[in-house]
């Protein structure tokens, strides 16, 4: 590794008493460079909305709790992990501690340890905000089984934000990958059988919202019912007769073939 | 001052209930605790208030405003016939600035609010039609005025009870009354003669319908013209709802079983 083949260099290059001031140097620069990263991070989550689009989420409150926010926690991480690499640099240089293995083992180690608490984070809030928009959209259906689909899709986020952070981390993450594997195959599968019915109608919806083989206004007879066509959409076809009003699924009008009535 | 605050006290002595007309969140907030039958007219529920009546069209006539709150809550049953109502609602400003005390039952029964909730087309697809009815009026074809006729709803049996006038230039278009081109493509087709049919869910069906419908019984006030009695005549025959720009007098009106429903100018808006 590069990194630690360059404090070789500088220390066969300067003395150890130089060695020693550059590393307090590095020491220096990285409080500077680490409150940099933070002030930057800090305006560019701001600039790109993230304060707002947070706002409200169990994570985002239990922050302000603390006395922070979520962009002030993701800054902070960021200069934390600047700062830590520098201050390993310029043990490194000034060979204060002589494990060299140890430190070039941890210097691999740090980045991946950020993005698992980034990847946490990013779960934590993309769970809740998730389970926030899919409650929304089904706040029309007043039934108790509807609660169950948010909650679901919030546990899911988290989910795979944990094995995101723990792969990261190296934990042996195989038998919970095997375990999502499964899970996304039966939500397929499930999801595919449920709406087979649904991908017919609207295949077939759409060949007869294109070619109009009849429109609203015409006597139609699809099967057995007969009546004025009143409204075609995508998955059903409406036929009225004078006491009936049929809603006929556009695939069964495929299958039965039409008859248009002339008088 | 006492005499005016007695005054006010006589306004709102003994009343059943309150209907707040577009409240904000302070106003709503301030009456939720109150001991009183509380009313939400608005055009969306942004408080989920539990009795909520919503209002399609932003009445600029008050009186038009507290009659179609009150026809909304009757129909619903949140307010009995003899109830003694306070509407609270804005006139001049855009805060409450008004205050109305009427009691339930005291207009007659106009169908307005019957109009746009118990159609056979959806209420949003009637309130874009008058809309687009209103955005017509207030500019016209190029500054002259036009007349247009709008048949909304039960479009398959409009359709039979009509003939073309020419071809029709929406079929195979998908064009639905709420879409942002619609006003735009409705002025430039609003020079056709002819009515406008729009289905259930808000399709353009066709324009250039000739409507022949058997005018028999159809009881319109005098000194409209051959427009607006088409229109009623279509919505006694068939389960519509007609809604007519007047070419004479530039007055949006809309019709629902052969009778005038109601009546709105559109420079007001």
């Amino acid at each position: 590794m590069a990194q630690v083949d360059w404090p070789q260099i500088v220390r066969s290059v300067f003395s150890q008493e130089t060695a020693f001031a550059v590393s307090v140097a590095i020491l220096v620069v990285g409080v500077a460079v680490s409150y940099v990263v933070w002030r930057w991070v800090h305006s560019l989550l701001g600039r790109v909305g993230i304060p707002d689009s947070v706002e409200g989420t169990p994570f985002e409150r239990t922050a302000q709790s603390f006395g922070t926010s979520t962009v002030g926690i993701i800054a902070q991480l960021a200069a934390l992990f600047v700062y830590i690499t520098m201050a390993i640099i310029a043990l490194q240089l000034a060979q204060l501690l002589d494990v060299q293995f140890f430190w070039s083992r941890l210097t691999g180690y740090l980045p991946r340890l950020f993005i698992a608490a980034l990847a946490i984070i990013v779960g934590l809030i993309g769970g809740d905000k998730a389970k926030l928009v899919v409650s929304d959209r089904l706040r029309s259906v007043k039934l108790p089984e509807a609660e169950l689909i948010p909650e679901l899709v919030k546990y899911s986020v988290f989910y795979i934000a944990a094995l995101v952070a723990l792969s990261q981390v190296g934990v042996a993450t195989r038998a919970l990958l095997i375990l999502l594997a499964a899970y996304a195959f039966g939500l397929v599968l499930l999801s595919g059988l449920a709406f087979k019915d649904l991908l017919a109608a609207a295949a077939a919806g759409v060949y007869l919202l294109l070619s109009e083989p009849y429109s609203i206004g015409d006597e139609v007879q699809i099967g057995d019912h007969r009546g004025i066509v009143q409204e075609v959409d995508i998955f059903v076809t409406h036929v009225e007769s004078d006491a009936e009003e049929y809603i006929i699924p556009n695939q069964r009008v495929l299958r039965n073939g039409i008859v248009r009535v002339r008088q | 001052m006492t005499e005016l605050g007695a005054l006010l006290d006589d306004v709102v002595d003994d009343v059943d209930a309150v209907f707040l007309f577009s409240p904000s969140g302070s106003e709503y907030e301030r009456f939720a605790e109150a001991d009183v039958d509380v009313v939400v007219v608005a055009p969306d529920n942004d408080h989920d208030a539990d009795q909520f009546v919503e209002l399609p069209l932003e009445f600029t006539d008050v009186v038009g405003r507290v009659r179609f709150g009150l026809e909304g809550a009757h129909q619903q049953e949140l307010v009995e016939d003899g109830d003694e109502i306070v509407c609270v609602t804005q006139v001049f400003a855009e805060e409450m600035d008004t205050v109305i005390r009427v009691r339930a039952r005291e207009f007659a029964h106009t169908g307005v609010y019957d109009l746009f909730v118990n159609s056979r087309a959806e209420p949003s697809v009637i309130r874009d039609v008058f809309e687009v009815a209103i955005e017509l009026g207030k500019k016209g074809q190029k500054g002259k005025p036009v007349g247009a006729l709008f048949v909304v709803g039960d479009a398959g049996k409009v359709m039979n009870k009509s003939r073309p006038l020419s071809y029709n230039p929406f079929e195979k278009s998908h064009v639905h009354v709420g879409d942002p081109i619609v006003n735009v493509m409705l002025k430039e087709f609003s020079r056709l003669d002819g009515a406008f049919v729009i289905s259930d869910s808000g399709k353009i069906v066709s324009a250039y319908r000739y409507l022949e419908p058997s005018a028999e019984g159809v009881d319109i006030p005098k000194g409209l013209g051959a427009r607006h009695m088409a229109a009623g005549a279509i919505t006694r025959d068939t389960n519509s709802v007609a809604i007519v720009l007047s070419e004479s007098d530039g007055m949006v009106r809309a019709f629902k079983a052969g009778e005038l429903i109601l009546e709105l100018d559109p420079e007001e808006y």
